[in-house]
């Protein structure tokens, strides 16, 4: 039986309740100290076949639908904020590994970049060094050109010396037997040198 | 000792001579139309997503508190039964609290608990005909299948379930008329007590638990008696998936 089945049986007890109100036997004398009236019951039953489908209605249905949707939505609701939250999940494993990326990367440049500086230093100090042994090595060359001319003037200087020495020797003391004698032997070691 | 009920229970006398009478549509229509009022002030805050009025939240915490009930009894099936459930406590709940202000209560009328209780044990009846079919819930009232001579036994258990159905009436409808009319008794007891004092009112935070628990107590014996009724249905759909249960209603969610 629907609803409006129970609604109108509900109706029909209602009115046979109020017919019967007065006969005698609606008040059985075995209930008489509990005041029983079964005219009143049977109103009464109609009234809640009336009141109980009514109240669904009117209140339960509303009610349900209204909490099923707010149920409805608040499901929707986490459910989008769970996709959200799957997809920042995403974003940010993707930010994690393109910034681990990008820091090998770096790593792996700057340990380029260091090693290219160490080959350049070396490179620099290398040159630095064989400029360097260049210079000395020139350097040093020269010194001994410098020394050999310089040797080689003082030689000549001595020579010359010895030569104004001997030629005043030789004219002031050319008489002496001593004297004599040294130039004599001198003159003879030119001529086996020569 | 009967001198003295009569000398101080001059409302309980007049109420066992009159009685509320054919009044009793007058409170029971007063609280058919607080019941309606509620509810339309509830069904007003329906709209948002927060239910920020009153009634609309205390409308929600009852349904939710009967349907988390029924489903602890019953089971998710017990859901469909929440209409009937809301319609029964609503009524008793506020029909109770009416005699908390008002001579009269509704409730403490056994001729309408009576109807409430008739309504309860045949709408029973029908869901445990919709879950077992009419064999199967007569079947049912006679226990479990005994053979040889002991159909004797299935008999006497048939009559006996019988009778406790139809006791349901009774004490469904004598419990609610006991509780309440009682307390009016009590409560016009003390107020007559010492002359211009109202003792009586202090009785009422108490009467105001017994408006809470007989309601309650209702709707759960409802849930109970329902569990029973449909529970052999429940358990045939889903023998084969448990294994079986024999016949005990499913109560293990209590």
């Amino acid at each position: 039986m629907n609803k409006y089945g129970l609604i109108g049986l509900g109706v029909v007890l209602v009115i046979i309740g109020f017919a019967v109100k007065d006969q005698s036997w609606t008040r059985p004398e075995m209930f008489a100290g509990l005041e029983l009236d079964l005219g009143k019951t049977i109103t009464n039953i109609g009234v809640f076949l009336v009141f109980i489908p009514v109240i669904t209605m009117y209140f339960y249905v509303p009610l349900k639908e209204a909490m099923d949707a707010r149920n409805n939505e608040l499901e929707t609701t986490f459910t989008d904020v769970e996709q959200l939250r799957t997809q920042m999940q995403t974003m940010k494993s993707d930010y994690e590994s393109r910034l681990s990326a990008t820091e090998a990367e770096a790593r792996t440049q700057i340990q380029s970049q260091i090693k290219e500086a160490q080959a350049l230093r070396q490179q620099l100090v290398s040159e630095a060094t064989e400029r360097a042994d260049t210079m000395i090595r020139q350097a040093q060359l020269e010194i001994d050109q410098e020394k050999a001319h310089a040797i080689a003037t003082i030689r000549t200087h001595v020579v010359d010396l010895s030569l104004a020495a001997a030629e005043k020797v030789i004219g002031e003391n050319m008489d002496s037997a001593k004297n004599r004698r040294l130039v004599e032997e001198y003159i003879d070691a030119l001529e086996v040198a020569s | 000792m009967d001198s003295f009920l009569h000398a101080n229970l001059p409302l309980a006398e007049a109420a066992k001579s009159e009685g509320i009478g054919w009044n009793i549509f007058v409170y029971s229509g007063l609280t058919f139309a607080i019941v309606f009022g509620f509810v339309a002030l509830a069904r007003k805050g329906l709209k948002g997503r927060v239910y920020t009025s009153l009634p609309t939240r205390l409308a929600e915490h009852l349904f939710l508190f009967l349907e988390g009930m029924t489903v602890n009894v019953i089971g998710p099936q017990g859901r469909k039964f929440v209409p009937f459930l809301l319609a029964l406590w609503s009524f008793i709940f506020v029909g109770n609290l009416m005699g908390l202000l008002l001579p009269e209560t509704p409730t403490a009328d056994w001729s309408l608990n009576i109807a409430m209780a008739v309504i309860t044990v045949v709408y029973v009846q029908w869901e445990g005909i919709k879950a077992n079919g009419l064999v199967g819930h007569i079947k049912h009232f006679a226990g479990p299948k005994l053979g040889g001579a002991m159909v004797v036994i299935s008999g006497l258990i048939f009559v006996v379930e019988i009778i406790s159905e139809l006791m349901k009436l009774v004490s469904l409808s004598l419990r609610l008329y006991g509780n309440i009319h009682g307390g009016h008794l009590v409560r016009e007891s003390l107020d007559t007590l010492i002359a211009g004092i109202p003792l009586g009112g202090l009785l009422l935070p108490l009467k105001f638990f017994t408006c809470i628990i007989q309601a309650f107590v209702w709707t759960i014996l409802t849930c109970t008696y329902l569990a029973i009724a449909t529970a052999h249905g429940h358990d045939d759909e889903h023998e084969g998936d448990h294994g079986g249960h024999g016949h005990e209603p499913e109560l293990a969610h209590a």
